[in-house]
């Protein structure tokens, strides 16, 4: 059987790698599209300022885009080093967009922000101007085809299981394009990347504006901030979660688990506010509740159900019953295919019916090897582990929220009083402004916890559990490198921290220009 | 279709973001002028 | 379609080869002047010349890496799998080595501090030294089999240790990959720099061009007579559906030269291998570092298909249960995916190789210590 210690440790070395990732891609994807903004206004208007606000904002950008690669490339060994059995199960619809995103995405973005660095004296300015919008460009097809192959694992449309190769196959490459999961996922993730790059200038440029040092410099980076970043707050609360929910199995049990919503209520259900989920005794202590508002954010009408957590209990305990008889069938083929080198049709025709939900079948392995042959009790805490845990869900999911209304109100001052040209005089807007800059990132790493422990027992929603998905693998290996990634990270994450306070403070003086603050002072 | 969305979406928080510049770039050329 | 799956599986094959080409040619060079950085810059300014004679480009090249990683992955998902798992201590120290590269590249000269840019020297030297190593250790190893099997769902059990992957033979295979990407970075670098940095790098590729040729021809001796290779006694047809455990494989003497054997213009593959590390020396002394570029990349490319013509259709023997090892025609994906894989590298590639040489165009020419002087804060 599978080593219960390898699979929790592989997860969590997955979570800190992920984790880890991600805290640089979302500043990646938002402050190149502000640097191509502000370099097109510097080649529209001609004045240098924009040119050191490029390249200052640059330099920056450079310090973090080093530790999105370094860790990025952690995560392209990790499915094949950790996660072995995933990749062969599911590699021929997964390791596609994974390709398709080297050759579109990587090279683009990789080869030009050379350019973008060492280009400035060799190339036109309108050729400058494109290598930078084509970082931008390239970055946001990384993260398209990533979220795709994301968006597959939450919800699996377009392949099939076939048991004469053992594993999924593709049937359809556009319905994976076009999974409604993934479209969501890409817009309201890309868009997060762009509030986070608009907190990032804002936050920073509000630092100089206090200081009274480099204003020019200082309103103008703003002004493009607030207006690029409202923008897309906007978009990240109005378009990110619209739809995609109803989708797939996995989003409805992540969903009454992210509201914990144990009991099917009424249409339109209440929603809670506050509360302490409880996952054993499945009641939320001490929950105040807001009504009617639930119903409307799930469905988006007043006369459907959402349905309760105790009855998708009962819905996935129904589908691990099938599942088993699909486990037996599968067998069967297996055999007959070893034996007889061909199938029976009517094996085939039965397996046909219930192949759907394999994957319930395959729950059941953590508790017996066979399968087909479980008790009631196995059954029973199978079909509990349909359920994500409730509580994390619930906290992380509206720690993320609160930040995006937070992230808002910030956005919607900062632009309301740069267009009133008073901006500099808001000192508590710009000490808020200041203190506002690490939201964004608490909300993409809560965002990607609901994402991902909503996602479980499952890697691949429905049809793949987590803990078949590792490598063989023994404990000792994971603890060394468990061991090895957290001292890399914490070093790395010391010096970018380091590098990252010492340049914005230094701010566009660290351009050497002899235009800005420090460099004014000590030219005698 | 959010991917069509996402493409209109983008190319107006840019613009959103370039004609937030060019105002303010406009206004101090007209203060400039003015007196 | 205009191939059925036969070919598209030859086809699959094929293009991962051409990625790793692709990536030995590229990151080569830039792993190898990482190999070389500490001991051909001896003062700051000469390192940092040699770091930004690559600085700007080193980004891109390594993306061939990062892609060959995902072609493998979708292509031959149980390729991936099952090699990726099974060399695990081995691909993480690779993977703690590389760390270093973006980071030493873009923070070393961020700070003045003579120890702060030493570390990163070293870490850059490890960044290039480490994965070249390793990546000649685990074709020394796919070569003499790898100890792995599945069960009847395909789950991969590997039973090798990590010391056993450093046997001699390996060793040597290591050897050679080193010396190899070595003699290609010294190569390039003497093409982008002048002076004693460029005396310098003629030396490099005298040493490690010697060392390669020795090295290859000794492992060339060592596999036709010395290792027994792998032979497919019979298999389904080549377009059936892949499955790994419906075929019977032998373990025999000489049995990676068979493809030789049967195609003997083959022979001109490693043939191109030495000729290629010859003329390359011998350009590089005559100070014509160009020509000698093409000629180290000819013999790179001569190398690799050197082993994959020996292994064909080889791409991971199992020497636990050499029946369950990983061949061209039963470790790819399906039909569909193939067909889509091969697709993207029709678009993509060529695309690839026109804004990379755009690129390089652009950013042509000597890396000087007055260059550096003049550009104190924008180069690395
Ligand atoms: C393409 C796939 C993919 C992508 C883009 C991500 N993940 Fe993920 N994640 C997985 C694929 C995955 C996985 C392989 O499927 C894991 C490993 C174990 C598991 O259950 O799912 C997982 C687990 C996992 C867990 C642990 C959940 C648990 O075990 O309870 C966390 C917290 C995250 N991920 C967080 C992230 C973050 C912060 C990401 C942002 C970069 C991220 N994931 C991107
Ligand atoms: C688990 C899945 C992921 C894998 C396997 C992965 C892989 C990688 C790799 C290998 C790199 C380095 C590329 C290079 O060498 O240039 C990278 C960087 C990057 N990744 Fe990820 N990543 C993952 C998750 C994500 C997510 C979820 C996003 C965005 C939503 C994202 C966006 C980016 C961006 C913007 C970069 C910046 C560097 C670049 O594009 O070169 N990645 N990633
Ligand atoms: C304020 C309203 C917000 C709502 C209602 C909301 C809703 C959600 C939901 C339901 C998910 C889970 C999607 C899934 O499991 O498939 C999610 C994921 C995520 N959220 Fe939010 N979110 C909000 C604000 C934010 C903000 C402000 C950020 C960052 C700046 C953010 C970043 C993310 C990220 C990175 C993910 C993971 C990727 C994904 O699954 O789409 N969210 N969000």
């Amino acid at each position: 059987m599978i080593d219960e210690n390898v699979v929790d440790l592989s997860r969590l070395q997955f979570a800190i790698t992920a984790m880890y990732h991600f805290l640089f891609v979302p500043l990646t994807l938002g402050l190149s599209f502000l640097m191509a903004i502000m370099e097109s206004v510097y080649v529209m208007t001609n004045k240098q300022i924009y040119r050191d606000m490029t390249m200052f904002w640059g330099k920056l950008f450079a310090i973090n885009f080093a530790l999105g690669v370094t860790t990025g490339l952690t995560m392209e060994f990790q499915f094949g080093t950790n996660w072995a059995y995933y990749s062969h199960y599911v590699g021929d619809i997964f390791g596609a967009p994974l390709a398709i995103e080297g050759m579109m995405a990587f090279f683009l973005e990789s080869t030009m922000i050379g350019l973008f660095f060492f280009g400035w004296d060799r190339l036109s300015k309108r050729k400058h101007l494109m290598v930078t919008w084509l970082v931008a460009f390239g970055s946001n097809m990384s993260a398209l085809w990533i979220l795709i192959a994301n968006g597959w694992m939450q919800n699996p449309v377009g392949a099939e299981f076939n048991y004469e190769t053992m594993r999924m196959e593709l049937t359809s490459f556009a319905e994976v394009i076009f999974n409604p999961v993934a479209q969501v996922k890409f817009v309201h993730t890309v868009a997060a990347g762009y509030v986070t790059g608009s907190i990032f200038v804002l936050g920073i440029s509000a630092y100089y504006m206090l200081q009274k040092r480099d204003l020019a410099f200082a309103t103008r980076s703003f002004a493009v901030a607030s207006g690029f970043g409202l923008a897309s707050i906007l978009s990240v609360i109005l378009l990110g979660d619209e739809s995609g929910y109803t989708a797939g199995e996995v989003q409805k049990v992540k969903l009454a688990a992210i509201e914990a919503e144990w009991e099917t209520e009424e249409a339109p259900a209440a929603f809670t506010a506050f509360g302490f989920p409880n996952q054993e005794t499945q009641h939320t202590d001490y929950a105040i509740k807001i009504p009617y508002v639930m119903g409307i954010i799930a469905t988006r009408s007043l006369h459907e159900e959402v349905l309760g957590i105790k009855d998708l209990i009962k819905i996935g305990e129904q589908h691990i019953r099938e599942g088993m008889i699909a486990y037996g069938l599968f067998k069967q083929l297996r055999k007959e295919l070893k034996e007889e080198g061909k199938v029976r049709e009517e094996t085939k025709a039965e397996f046909e019916k219930y192949k759907k939900y394999l994957g319930y079948g395959l729950l059941l392995k953590k508790y017996t090897v066979n399968v087909v042959d479980a008790t009631e009790e196995q059954i029973k805490k199978a079909a509990l582990d349909t359920i994500p845990p409730v509580a994390p869900l619930f906290w992380a999911f509206r720690i993320m929220v609160a930040s995006g209304f937070l992230i808002l109100l910030v956005l919607l001052l900062s632009f309301y009083f740069t267009a009133t040209r008073t901006i500099v005089n808001q000192r508590w807007l710009l000490w808020g402004a200041l203190f506002a800059i690490p939201l964004p990132w608490i909300a993409c790493e809560m965002g990607w916890v609901v994402a991902e422990v909503g996602r479980q027992p499952w890697t691949i929603g429905g049809i793949l559990p987590t803990h078949l998905s590792v490598s063989t693998r023994t404990a000792g290996e994971l603890y060394f490198s468990i061991a090895g990634f957290i001292v890399f990270y914490t070093v790395l994450l010391v010096v970018e921290m380091y590098l990252m306070f010492k340049y914005a403070r230094l701010g566009p003086s660290s351009l050497h220009t002899g235009r800005y603050h420090f460099e004014k002072e000590t030219v005698k | 279709m959010w991917y069509f969305a996402w493409i209109l979406g983008v190319l107006l928080a840019c613009s959103i973001g370039i004609i937030n510049l060019l105002w303010l770039e406009a206004e101090e050329n007209f203060e400039k002028n003015s007196d | 379609m205009i191939f059925d799956y036969e070919t598209l599986k030859l086809i699959t094959w094929l293009l991962v080869g051409v990625l790793l080409i692709g990536f030995a040619l590229m990151d080569g060079f830039d792993m190898g002047i990482g190999a070389l950085l500490p001991f051909l810059g001896k003062t700051d300014e000469e390192r940092r010349v040699i770091i930004n004679s690559i600085g700007a480009t080193w980004e891109g090249n390594q993306v061939w890496f990062v892609t060959a990683a995902g072609a493998i992955f979708a292509a031959w998902p149980i390729v991936y799998a099952v090699s990726f798992s099974g060399f695990y201590l081995a691909l993480l120290l690779t993977l703690f080595a590389l760390f270093f590269r973006p980071v030493g590249f873009d923070y070393r000269s961020k700070l003045k501090d003579p120890r702060w840019r030493s570390t990163w020297d070293w870490g850059l030297f490890v960044g290039g030294f480490v994965p070249a190593l390793i990546f000649g250790i685990a074709f020394g190893n796919l070569l003499q089999g790898v100890p792995f099997h599945f069960d009847d769902e395909l789950r991969a059990f590997y039973t090798g240790s990590f010391l056993a992957l450093l046997n001699p033979f390996a060793l040597l295979a290591g050897v050679v990959s080193l010396s190899m990407l070595v003699m290609h970075g010294a190569v390039y670098l003497q093409i982008r720099t002048t002076d004693v940095i460029h005396e310098r790098c003629k030396k490099a590729v005298k040493l490690f061009g010697v060392i390669f040729i020795v090295s290859f021809a000794i492992a060339g001796v060592w596999i036709a007579y010395g290792i027994d290779g792998f032979k497919v006694i019979s298999m389904p047809a080549l377009d059936a559906l892949p499955n790994p455990l419906a075929k019977t494989v032998e373990i025999a003497p000489g049995a990676w030269m068979s493809n030789y054997e049967t195609y003997s213009w083959s022979m001109l593959l490693p043939a191109l291998a030495f000729v290629g590390a010859i003329i390359a020396i011998f350009w590089s002394m005559f100070n014509a570092p160009v020509l000698a570029f093409i000629a180290s990349s000819m013999s790179i490319v001569g190398v690799i298909m050197t082993v994959g013509m020996a292994m064909f259709p080889f791409v991971m023997p199992s020497s636990t249960n050499p029946s369950h090892s990983l061949i061209v025609w039963d470790s790819a994906s399906s039909y569909l995916t193939l067909t889509i894989i091969f697709w993207a590298s029709v678009i993509f590639i060529p695309i690839i190789i026109f804004y990379t040489s755009w690129v390089y165009s652009v950013l042509r020419g000597k890396i000087t210590v007055e260059h550096i002087r003049d550009n104190e804060h924008t180069s690395y």
